[in-house]
Parts: C-alpha cells; sequence; structure tokens
C-alpha cells in the first residue's frame, strides 16, 4: 500500500517540480528547522518549568498558556513542510524505517502534548499544587524530552539509512 | 597568518582522517551539531522575540535572560566543538565553500551583535525591562535575521560539499 502511495506522489506535477527546482528542498529543509528550533524551545520552557528548573516565578499553568499555542503553530509548519519534503522523495521517506519510526515517535508526542494540554485547562491550579509536581508528572516530562530529541535525531538520519 | 596551509595541515592530521574514516563517526558528531544549534537558535528566539516586545511582555528581560541564556551558551559550545571537528575532517574544502564563509561571517557579527548589547544596551535594562527600547529592538530583530542566514547557510553547506 505504500508503496502504491509513493509510485502515485512520484508521478504528481508536484513531486516533479520539486525534483527539478534545486532552490526547493534546501529552502524547505531550512524553514523546517526553524520551525524545530520552535518547537524545541517551547517544549523545553514547560518541560523544565514541570521539572521546577525555570521560570519558578510563574505557575505551570501560565507557562503552558504561554507555549502551548508555539508548539502547535510550528508543529502545523512543520507537518506542511515535512509533507512537500516527502512528496518530492517519497521513497527516501515512506519507505525508510528511520522516517517511520520519527512518524510513530511524533504520533506519541503529539498525542502526550494534547493529553498534557487537555489536563492543565480542565483543571486550572491542579499542576501548581503543590509546588513541584507528581514524580510520575515529571518522569513523563523527563523522557518526553528525550523522545522529542530522539525525534530530531530520526529526522537528520533518514539520510544517513538506506531504504531497504 | 596562512589559512589555507593550516587547513592543508588540518587535513592531513590523523583526527582528520578518523572523522573521514570510521564509519558513522561524522554523523554521530553532526547529530550532536544539529541538536546544539537547534538549541541555540531557539533558545535565541525567545530572547529575540522578547526583546521586540513580540512576545512573553510580562515577563521581564533579566529574568529571562538570566534563565535562558546557559542553555544557549552550552549548545553553543557543543556546536562550535561539533563544528570544528567536522570542519577538520575537510578544512580545505570548508574554508573554499562559499556557504560555509558566509555562515562564519554571520556567525561573527551575530557575536558582536550580542556582545554590543550586552556591553551597551543591556546596561540600562532597569530602564526598559518591561516596555523594551529601541535599541534592545534592533539588537532582537537583527539577531532573528543573522540566525535564519546562519540555519540557511549551514544547511546550504550540506548541499555544496562533496561527500566524504
Amino acid at each position: 500500500m505504500l508503496h502504491n502511495l509513493v509510485e502515485w506522489l512520484l508521478s504528481t506535477r508536484l513531486s516533479q517540480t520539486i525534483q527539478e527546482v534545486e532552490w526547493i528542498v534546501p529552502t524547505l529543509q531550512t524553514i523546517h528547522i526553524l520551525f524545530i528550533a520552535v518547537v524545541l524551545s517551547s517544549v523545553s520552557m514547560i518541560i523544565l518549568r514541570v521539572l521546577g528548573l525555570v521560570g519558578r516565578s510563574w505557575t505551570i499553568y501560565e507557562t503552558a498558556e504561554r507555549f502551548l499555542p508555539w508548539i502547535w503553530t510550528a508543529l502545523i509548519a512543520l507537518v506542511i513542510t515535512g509533507a512537500l519534503l516527502l512528496t518530492g522523495e517519497p521513497k527516501r521517506s515512506l519507505l525508510n524505517p528511520v522516517f517511520q519510526l520519527k512518524m510513530a515517535l511524533l504520533a506519541a508526542m503529539i498525542f502526550i502534548t494534547a493529553a498534557f494540554q487537555r489536563s492543565i485547562y480542565g483543571n486550572k491550579g491542579a499542576w501548581d499544587q503543590p509546588a513541584l509536581p507528581k514524580p510520575a508528572a515529571r518522569l513523563i516530562g523527563g523522557v518526553s524530552l528525550l523522545i522529542w530529541v530522539c525525534i530530531i535525531i530520526a529526522g537528520r538520519w533518514i539520510a544517513y539509512v538506506s531504504v531497504p | 597568518m596562512n589559512i589555507g596551509a593550516i587547513c592543508r595541515w588540518l587535513d592531513d592530521t590523523q583526527l582528520a582522517a578518523a572523522i573521514r574514516e570510521w564509519n558513522g563517526l561524522f554523523a554521530i558528531i553532526e547529530t550532536f551539531h544539529v541538536i546544539a544549534l537547534v538549541t541555540v537558535v531557539g533558545s535565541i528566539f525567545l530572547i529575540d522575540l522578547r526583546l521586540m516586545g513580540l512576545a512573553s511582555r510580562k515577563h521581564s528581560v533579566r529574568d529571562m535572560i538570566g534563565e535562558i541564556l546557559p542553555y544557549t551558551w552550552t549548545g553553543f559550545v557543543v556546536a562550535a566543538i561539533s563544528g570544528a571537528l567536522m570542519f577538520t575532517s575537510k578544512a580545505t574544502q570548508y574554508y573554499e565553500n562559499f556557504p560555509f564563509r558566509m555562515k562564519m561571517l554571520l556567525l561573527a557579527i551575530a557575536g558582536i551583535n550580542m556582545l554590543a548589547f550586552h556591553l551597551l544596551t543591556f546596561r540600562s535594562v532597569a530602564k526598559w525591562d518591561h516596555e523594551t527600547s529601541m535599541s534592545a529592538k534592533f539588537a532582537g530583530g537583527l539577531s532573528v535575521i543573522l540566525w535564519i542566514g546562519i540555519v540557511t547557510f549551514g544547511r546550504w553547506i550540506g548541499f555544496t560539499i562533496l561527500p566524504i
């Protein structure tokens, strides 16, 4: 099924244009990298706050409120640039196990971010009582940051792992 | 100072050979570079948007800079070391590469911009800690433009340097 999708994408005018016009892929990648920086810093500010390492003069609720919109906006930009990159090189992405791993980890992180958002907006004070969140919350925060970093690493390693 | 001679000397070192020849070593070094650079760019954008008065307006500039800059510096050190290692592996090629030269130039300008900000503008921060001054706005805006340029030229290097 994936192979059919790859063949179809390769046949589109969009795919051919992206492959032929030299500056498109580097430009898309550059925009992709800049929005990765936005996601990483936004996610880090929330997680580091949950871990009690930065911004303690602000509540976790205030920190989440401040950075969640940036995370979602950047993720949309990343999906758009990512989809265009994929369209230009469907074999290199869709059939690559490293890319597939990146997508799986990304799906997990989108789910965790949405769950966190629902939890924190659903009960304004809950995350800020007591002063430091439960160990479980902090552990999930720490692991989440690690997974975001793994997503970035996987993104770079798409280029280094060949399609089987 | 004959930079060309220094580059040729670097190219001939055991270290350069190792990075060129040991399977995956360059990719690992580059991975550290990628994580470090998105940390630097992401954290700098946080501060720049604050300096321009476009985000986090309720937050004191002094507090933000104090909390975020350690991460920026750590990232920068890792990026510089990993960058130096990658440069060493093909010093002459990188030195003669146009986007590499532009990236180094913009990094130097960004460094001067930061220095000027810290030595001059930041001195009077007590007066504009909440409503930023024109020179703070300028420093922030210039920084954003420079770092977008640095990322752009950085990615461009990858498309113009011959693979190992």
